[in-house]
């Protein structure tokens, strides 16, 4: 009878282990994606029961968002609250219990949330064995605040008041500002995101990072790139008629402007069309041309970013351009596509001897008691160009600043080097600026564009909305000292 | 050789009361779970040493193992209903059940040291059985969520079938204690399978398919299943045939299928666990938010008071295990099935160590019981199973399955008494006369 015994009892002990073995399934395996199942409740449940961590700016002080109690009958329950509202909330975004969330909100969603993570100090385990509501850690960004306000309040006070900008420390990748105009209030997002999908402003569209525009003259930058790698000096002297012909498509310059004999350098300065034109024909070719853009990042989706990126694209691989493709690419027409975030991150590249810094938002992640729980180190994402290559492409553009007479971006005592654009479209061209400073030892790189925004005037092409609000970005962030 | 095991006593002890201490931390009860923990630490240590002065050579690990399944129940119960309005006092019944089942036991264990006066009885137990069984179908019955196996009896409510599965197993020790051997014989063979006489194998069939029968129509599938496969498994151990668990397999999915064909309420628990997705928020709402919770848990769960187990229906009772999963996590979950395994463990070690078919038989047939039960419960809350109601021994609420289980553990205690004197009485002259 003992051998019968004895069986029936390992039976019994198989069972208790094949029940350890469900939960292990229930409670590793499956864990997360019942989490995110959408009949899963719980989740919810704790984001309003527990308070988030605060996102902060780049100072450490301003407050992008935080949690309120308020007592109901249920207990505690937590809202957001975003005092800097619409400013920030491209990058911020919002958290509803009803539409869900987005920006930093969801991205840092695992620190913010703090529940779902596992202990990662002595007092985050004491508070999660005694059950009690375990507040998110806090999430402090890279943005500087002030540069944030001014770049969304002259945005608006353009003639279209749609447009982005982004300003970025070129040695370290750490992004200063990212806004975009038209924003939405995120206090109030419950009551105001169904009009808001309807708004034909796009305010939900972080057109910073997730819209295409046609780049213009900016990709002038990337052009003479590749001209100085196929080896044009910039004191290589072109002639300009004022127009070059390709098989089916006439290049004018802007405004219909010849400029006759001009260097490569004052080619740059003056925009001129034709002479990029030319060069990107008879001196760089398709490949050469396609691989610098894409060693500036074009055609790179950018997944890796804490935001959703839109990749910057040249519309076509090389071997199908003709050459009116390639002499339209080579001034940022055609189907070359791009927005702030590329071409900040082009000159920023250009501002740090030819290296990008991986772009980052998030500063450092700590736990409510202040305890450092995370701090991306500052790392190259890749190498465009040699030092040498990047410092004449420096001149050049501090060049067109200084002989093309861009008054409107000079900062006194300071060296600026930029770049305009004015992309065409359908409708009034789009401004564009692409700058950075000071020239010889840069600490700040900026990208501006004014959708619609570009005015075609008489005057030339310096009358532009674009530049003003760089400038007085860079002249904010440099009167300060250094960062 | 009297063994002593104060060490797990008191810290099974422990671990209850820093779980009431948690409560207060955390829910800013004040001082009501303290007075739970003092009271029920008090019971249960006197009863401790009640049982070793009463019966010193009895299993030592029992009592500690009770005391922490019972001690975590109503820490688990008093978490989820102390603040619910209409169910406050729950853990306060639930601790007087406790104070109940520890009289009971001491009961079973004053009057009952000579459990085998017991089998004398069977006869009369397996009346007392039906009659028990039959109780929920009188005026005094009455029905909870679509089964009627409840009865009223003025102060107190009370699940019938937690006794009666106790008496109906003596009964099956006693009976085939009797009778193993010439129910081993072979008179005839059907199928190649072969049977034993039918005039000893009649009365266990009569008694194990009227139970079943009464049960199913009852509505009580838990019950049911138990009933069905812990008189197999004694049949099992008595007689040594695997043919009778190869008849029992094929009977079991007949009547699997017969009672699916018949009944709505299975196919419904059926369809719930094979594809609860289909009726979120109805049939599948029960077990969806069950595992909900049990994956919230993790591995080292959401903390004592934290996770959102309420959301459960009938958590305090048949889904408690969900709760605890959720909240102590894959570590807590896992500690506690030890424990449960542990128990069995102990109960089928007094079983080979009685010194008599009856006494093993009853062990085995009270363990198998026990981690049947347990498996089936467990087993449901997670999906592995289809879910059928039953409570989790010592830790779900209910008051007539925590006294079920503490005269259960008084039976196994009495057994082990019996069998660890022997054992002593035979040790001492030898060492006295080397």
């Amino acid at each position: 009878m003992n051998v019968h015994l004895r069986r029936t009892f390992y039976l019994f002990a198989a069972g208790f282990v094949a029940l350890v073995g469900m939960l292990v399934y229930w409670q590793v395996y499956a864990r997360e994606s019942l989490a995110n199942n959408p009949q899963n409740g719980l989740q919810t449940r704790r984001a309003i029961e527990a308070p988030r961590g605060l996102i902060l700016a780049g100072d450490g002080k301003t407050v992008l968002a935080r949690s309120e109690g308020r007592q109901t009958e249920e207990g505690t329950v937590y809202e957001r609250i975003y005092p800097e509202g619409e400013v920030f909330s491209n990058v911020v975004g919002y958290w509803s219990v009803r539409y869900g969330a987005s920006g930093i909100e969801i991205a840092q969603n695992s620190n913010l949330s703090g529940v779902t993570s596992d202990p990662a100090t002595l007092d985050d385990l004491i508070n999660q064995v005694r059950g009690g509501r375990q507040p998110g850690n806090n999430v402090e960004l890279t943005l500087d605040p002030e540069l944030q306000r001014i770049a969304y309040e002259e945005l608006g006070q353009t003639v279209t008041g749609k447009g982005s900008a982004m300003a970025i420390d070129p040695r370290t990748g750490e992004i200063l500002a990212l806004v975009t105009h038209p924003s939405y209030e995120p206090n109030d997002i419950d009551d105001n995101f169904p009009d808001l999908i309807e708004d034909q402003d796009f305010p939900l569209l972080n057109r910073a990072t997730q819209s295409l525009y046609p780049p213009g003259s900016t990709f002038k930058v990337i052009t003479s790139s590749a001209a100085l790698k196929a080896g044009v000096e910039p004191s290589d002297e072109f002639f300009d008629p004022g127009f070059l012909d390709t098989p089916g498509y006439r290049v004018f310059n802007y405004q219909g402007k010849d400029y006759g004999k001009l260097t490569f350098a004052k080619a740059l300065a003056f925009s001129v069309n034709v002479i990029f034109a030319k060069i990107a024909i008879q001196e760089v070719g398709p490949e050469l041309l396609y691989e610098t853009a894409q060693d500036f990042g074009y055609g790179d989706p950018y997944d890796d970013f804490i935001l959703p990126v839109t990749g910057s694209d040249l519309g076509y691989p090389p071997d199908q351009w003709v050459e009116g493709n390639t002499a339209q690419i080579a001034f940022g027409q055609d189907r070359v596509s791009s927005n702030v975030f590329e071409m900040g991150l082009v000159t920023a590249t250009v501002a740090n001897d030819g290296v990008m810094m991986e772009p980052r938002l998030v500063r450092e992640v700590r736990s409510p008691d202040g305890i450092i729980i995370d701090r991306p180190a500052q790392s190259i994402r890749r190498r465009a160009l040699d030092a040498g290559t990047a410092n004449t492409l420096n001149e050049m553009m501090q060049g067109v600043i200084t002989t093309g007479g861009l008054t409107q971006a000079e900062i006194p005592g300071v060296e600026v080097a930029g770049k305009t654009g004015t992309a065409e479209t359908a409708l009034e061209p789009h401004s564009w600026f692409i700058s950075f400073a000071p020239a010889d030892d840069p600490q700040i790189a900026v990208a501006v564009m004014v959708e619609n925004g570009g005015e075609i005037s008489a005057e030339g092409d310096a009358a532009t909305p674009s530049i003003p609000i760089a400038q007085d970005l860079m002249e904010e962030y440099l009167k300060r000292g250094d960062g | 050789m009297t063994q002593r095991a104060t060490t797990p006593m008191i810290l099974a002890l422990l671990i209850t009361t820093l779980g009431f201490a948690t409560m207060i931390f955390v829910q800013e009860a004040a001082s009501p779970p303290l007075i739970y923990g003092a009271y029920y630490a008090g019971t249960l240590f006197t009863l401790y040493l009640g049982i070793r002065l009463w019966l010193p050579h009895s299993d030592v690990l029992l009592l500690p193992i009770v005391t922490l399944l019972t001690g975590l129940g109503l820490v688990m119960i008093f978490r989820l209903t102390y603040n619910i309005e209409g169910v406050e006092s729950l853990a306060t019944t639930q601790a007087i059940w406790i104070l109940v089942g520890s009289g009971a036991m001491f009961l079973v264990v004053l009057l009952f040291r000579n459990y085998s006066r017991l089998f004398n009885y069977k006869y009369l137990l397996v009346i007392a059985a039906f009659a028990l069984i039959l109780m929920p179908f009188t005026p005094l019955g009455y029905e909870v969520n679509g089964a009627q196996l409840w009865v009223d009896l003025g102060p107190v409510n009370f699940q019938p079938s937690e006794f009666a599965r106790i008496a109906l197993t003596i009964f099956f020790a006693g009976y085939l204690a009797e009778k193993r051997d010439v129910m081993a014989a072979t008179s005839r063979s059907f199928m190649g399978i072969q049977f034993p006489p039918i005039k000893y194998f009649g009365p266990v069939a009569l008694v194990w398919a009227g139970s079943l029968g009464l049960l199913i129509f009852e509505k009580d599938l838990g019950s049911s299943l138990l009933f069905f496969a812990v008189p197999l498994l004694m049949l099992y151990v008595a007689t040594g045939r695997i043919a009778y668990v190869i008849l029992g397999g094929l009977l079991f999915a007949f009547g699997s299928l017969l009672t699916f064909l018949l009944f709505d309420h299975v196919q419904v628990r059926v369809e719930a666990w094979l594809d609860p997705w289909e009726d979120p928020d109805g049939t599948g709402f029960q077990i969806l938010q069950s595992i909900f919770n049990i994956a919230d848990g993790g591995l080292t769960g959401t903390g004592l008071g934290a996770g959102f187990s309420q959301t459960i229906p009938e958590v305090q009772t048949d889904f408690i295990f969900s709760t605890i999963a959720s909240e102590l996590g894959l570590v807590g979950a896992t500690t506690v099935i030890l424990a449960f395994l542990i128990f069995t463990y102990r109960g089928t070690k007094i079983a080979l160590l009685a010194g008599d078919d009856a006494s093993k038989l009853l062990a085995f047939g009270l363990t198998a019981m026990f981690a049947m039960q347990t498996l089936v419960i467990i087993g449901g809350v997670t999906k592995a199973i289809p879910l059928t109601g039953i409570t989790l021994p010592f830790v779900s609420y209910g008051g007539s399955s925590v006294v079920g289980n503490f005269i259960l553990t008084g039976l196994l205690l009495v057994i082990s008494e019996r069998s660890g004197r022997r054992e002593a009485e035979e040790l001492i002259p030898a060492e006295d006369h080397p």
